[in-house]
This record gives C-alpha cells, structure tokens and sequence, in this order.
C-alpha cells in the first residue's frame, strides 16, 4: 500500500458513512484522486478544515491495490482563499471552476499545468477580480488545456482554414462540432449555432494564448461579454456531456 | 457465497443495501441477524418502521419531525418563541436540545444551499422561516448551519433574506473545540477563533 504525497486542491467532499467524507482532489503530481478520509466530520478531526473545497493542502494518501478509492492519511492546510467563504458570488464562481475540472479531467492522469490554473483560478477571484469574468476565463483556459481548445482558426467540422473563407464566415459557433464552423458546413449540419462577433473571437483567441497568471488582465462586457458566456457554456455542456450547475446558482432558483 | 437473486432473503438484502452507510456485506449480515431473530423481535423492528413512516411528518411550523400538526418544541409554551435557531437537520437541533443551552424555537431547513451541486433556495425551507419572521414576534435568528462551504453559502443567503425584516441576526461562534489543544488546530479554525474572539 503504497504512500503518495503530493500538493492537492480539493474539488469535492461529501458526507460518508457516520463521520467521514469521500474527498476529490485535483493533485498536482497523480491528476485527479478521490479519497475516504475517516471520521473527517467529527469535531476533533486531525483534518480540521483541510479538505473543505477549495482548499489547498500538501496530502498524504495511501493507494489502495485494485481501488480507485485512496485512503487519506494526512492533510497540511497550504492556502486557503478565506474569500471564497464569504461570498456567494466568489464561492458559486469557484464551484464552477471545480465543477468543471472535476467533469472534464480524466482520473489518475497528472497535468501540473491545470493544478497551477485552478490555484490561480482560485486566488484570482480570492483577490477580488470580477468572478463572472474571471469564472469564464477559467474554464476557456481549462478547455485549452484539457483537449478541448474551441476551435477558432479552422472549421470545427471539416478543418478547413477558416481565414481563406471570407467575411461572414467566421462567426458561427457551434458547440457540437468544438468552434467554428465554415459557411458550407452550416448548411450541411443541422447544429444550433450561436453567433461570435470579431470582438469576441478577438477576446477568445487572446484569453486561449494567455497564461493564467496574466490572463485576469483580460476585460469583456457587454456584447462580447454575453455571446461568449453563452458560447461557452454551450461548449461545457457538451464537452461535460451535461449541464453543470450553473455559476448564478442562486437566479436560476 | 452466491445467493439467489429472487429470493425473500436476497429481497432483504436489496432493501437493506439501501440504507446510508450499508454496503453488501453489512447487509448480508443484517439480513441472517434478522432471519435468526425471534419472530415478535423482527415483527417489532418491521413494526417500528411502519409506524415512523405512518405517524410522523414535518411540524408546520418549523419543518422539525413531529407527531401532529406542531413539534413538541413548537407546542412548548415555556419556550421564548422570540428567538428562532435555524439548523439544516433534525438530527443537528436534537444535538442542540440535548446540549441544554437554547430555550427558544427551532427552524429546521432539511437541506443546504450548495453551488458545487446547483441546491438553491427554492430546495430548502427558507422561505417558511421568511414567512414566519413576516408574522412578526421574533427578535432574533440564530443561524447554526454547519461551518462548511454549503452551511457558509446558507447562512450568507439567509442573512440577506432575514436583514430587511429588522430582526437581529447571529451566526454560531467558529473556534476550537472544548478539551483541544490549540497546537493541533488548523489555521482556518484559529484565524476564525480568533476573529470570533469575545471580551472578559
């Protein structure tokens, strides 16, 4: 039963059996784990607040042979943006971001590159930046690195170049196909197409080349704003294979 | 061992199986315990379970279990109905009970708000206890939800609910347990500690 040691975020933990909590974390050196931490949820728990989501913590867990299921030995509180505590706009922002990552990453497989920008998804809204912005951010930079970059430079149906197609062309957005889709691709499929204006395709081009240390110094309103909260969110639904609880959890009641 | 799926004691084990915190085996278990009790023993626990789901229901007023229209508390006139503690479960507002240190009324929301599953507010009962601030009578809410991230999301939804209503509103202290050494604490329990610290 061997030890793995490792930085992790936590995504998820639900009660489990009496007092304990099945925890999913995104770890930095093993992807995605899930773990039972035992009596978790009893008022002297050496795990304290440790594996509350969003939380950062250098984690020790023992793999179990033939389980996907780890046995968490020990958590060390790292970081613990206090902010997403303590507003539900922060907090329904950063469930997203967890919601997301925990959809679309596969198990067991590391990406050091999604822990580093789930931290710094994380201390971005801790650190006051707009969570709506900063939540769609995210997740364009999380679907790039992922595999499910939005297709912006060739048509997401037949991969044609999407620049040697013309004014006019450029601007439908399909979800089903991954991006955007050329003139006679649209009339062949019968996919709903969401409309992405030059500006928009501008923004999400950028925000897809950007690092997530600097990406919060993107800024969008309005109509680019709008169409690529729509865009993407279509695009996650289908990448997630289905719809996520939404980030404005507490309009859509 | 291999157990005909059809059987009554295999349809024993499916309905046990059900259970919070019961896997296969534990229910196996279960399921001989009961086949060798005495006959009036298990009759008993079949009974008992038919008369919780026959006569017990929500209390009207504040969603605790009750035998009736009213809950014991609700019905208790010696208690201060000024002071209402909203808590997620019955099973947190009988830990409270039986702590002895609240005298007043109870608002059992059966449920949290949770961004990371989509639970809003029209999933919990909070619009009962909006209704019955809105009644008048009351002076102070105590929120006593858990100090996780749903209990946290609850008790910042529900403080914008209640402030309009001109009723005080408190949240329980966050700190270290009784009979703990301070060492052992991690730093969000000390840093909420010592936020919530009072004078002497």
């Amino acid at each position: 039963m061997p030890l793995l040691k490792t930085p992790a975020i936590t995504l998820k933990s639900r009660k489990w059996g009496e007092a304990d909590r099945i925890v999913t974390f995104y770890t930095l050196r093993f992807g995605k784990l899930r773990g039972v931490a035992r009596g978790a949820r009893r008022i002297k728990s050496r795990f304290g607040s440790a594996l509350e989501p969003f939380v950062q913590c250098d984690l020790n867990l023992f793999e179990k042979p033939n389980d996907t299921l780890h046995r968490v030995s020990q958590a060390d509180i790292k970081e613990t943006f206090p902010a997403l505590r303590e507003d539900l706009a922060l907090m329904a922002g950063a469930a997203r971001m967890a919601n997301l990552v925990t959809a679309i990453t596969p198990d067991a497989d590391p990406a050091p590159k999604i822990f580093d920008t789930l931290v710094q998804g994380f201390r971005s809204l801790n650190e006051g930046h707009e969570p709506a912005l900063t939540t769609l951010l995210f997740q364009i930079k999380l679907l790039g690195l992922t595999g499910f970059r939005p297709q912006t430079d060739h048509c997401a149906a037949c991969g044609k170049d999407t620049q040697t197609l013309g004014a006019g062309s450029t601007g439908r957005f399909s979800a089903l196909a991954g991006g955007l889709v050329c003139d006679p691709c649209v009339h062949r499929r019968s996919d709903r197409y969401l409309f992405l204006s030059p500006g928009s395709l501008a923004f999400l081009q950028q925000a897809l080349r950007m690092t997530p240390e600097v990406l919060n110094r993107l800024k969008a309103s309005g109509q680019v704003r709008s169409e690529l909260e729509l865009a993407i969110e279509a695009y996650v639904t289908c990448v997630a294979g289905k719809r996520l609880p939404p980030v404005d959890f507490l309009a859509s009641c | 061992m291999a157990m005909d799926q059809q059987g009554l004691l295999a349809r024993l084990i499916r309905e046990l199986v059900r259970l919070p915190g019961i896997g296969q085996k534990t229910a196996q278990r279960l399921a001989f315990h009961i086949l060798k009790t005495e006959q009036e023993e298990a009759l008993r626990l079949a009974d008992a379970i038919h008369a919780v789901k026959d006569g017990l229901t929500f209390c009207r007023q504040c969603r605790n279990i009750a035998e009736g229209d009213l809950c014991e508390f609700c019905l208790d006139p010696k208690r201060d109905s000024t002071k209402i503690l909203v808590v997620e479960e019955p099973s947190t507002l009988y830990a409270i009970e039986r702590s002895g240190g609240f005298r007043g009324l109870y608002h059992v929301l059966l449920g949290t708000l949770s961004p990371l599953d989509g639970v809003g507010p029209s999933d919990i009962r909070a619009q009962e206890l909006a209704d019955r601030l809105k009644a008048g009578g009351v002076q102070e809410v105590i929120l006593a939800t858990n100090p996780t991230i749903e209990g946290e999301a609850t008790a910042i939804y529900l403080t914008r609910l209640i402030k309009p209503f001109g009723v005080k509103v408190s949240r329980i202290a966050y700190g270290i347990p009784v009979g703990m050494d301070i060492e052992y604490a991690d730093e969000v329990t000390l840093i909420k500690s010592l936020e919530g610290r009072r004078d002497l």
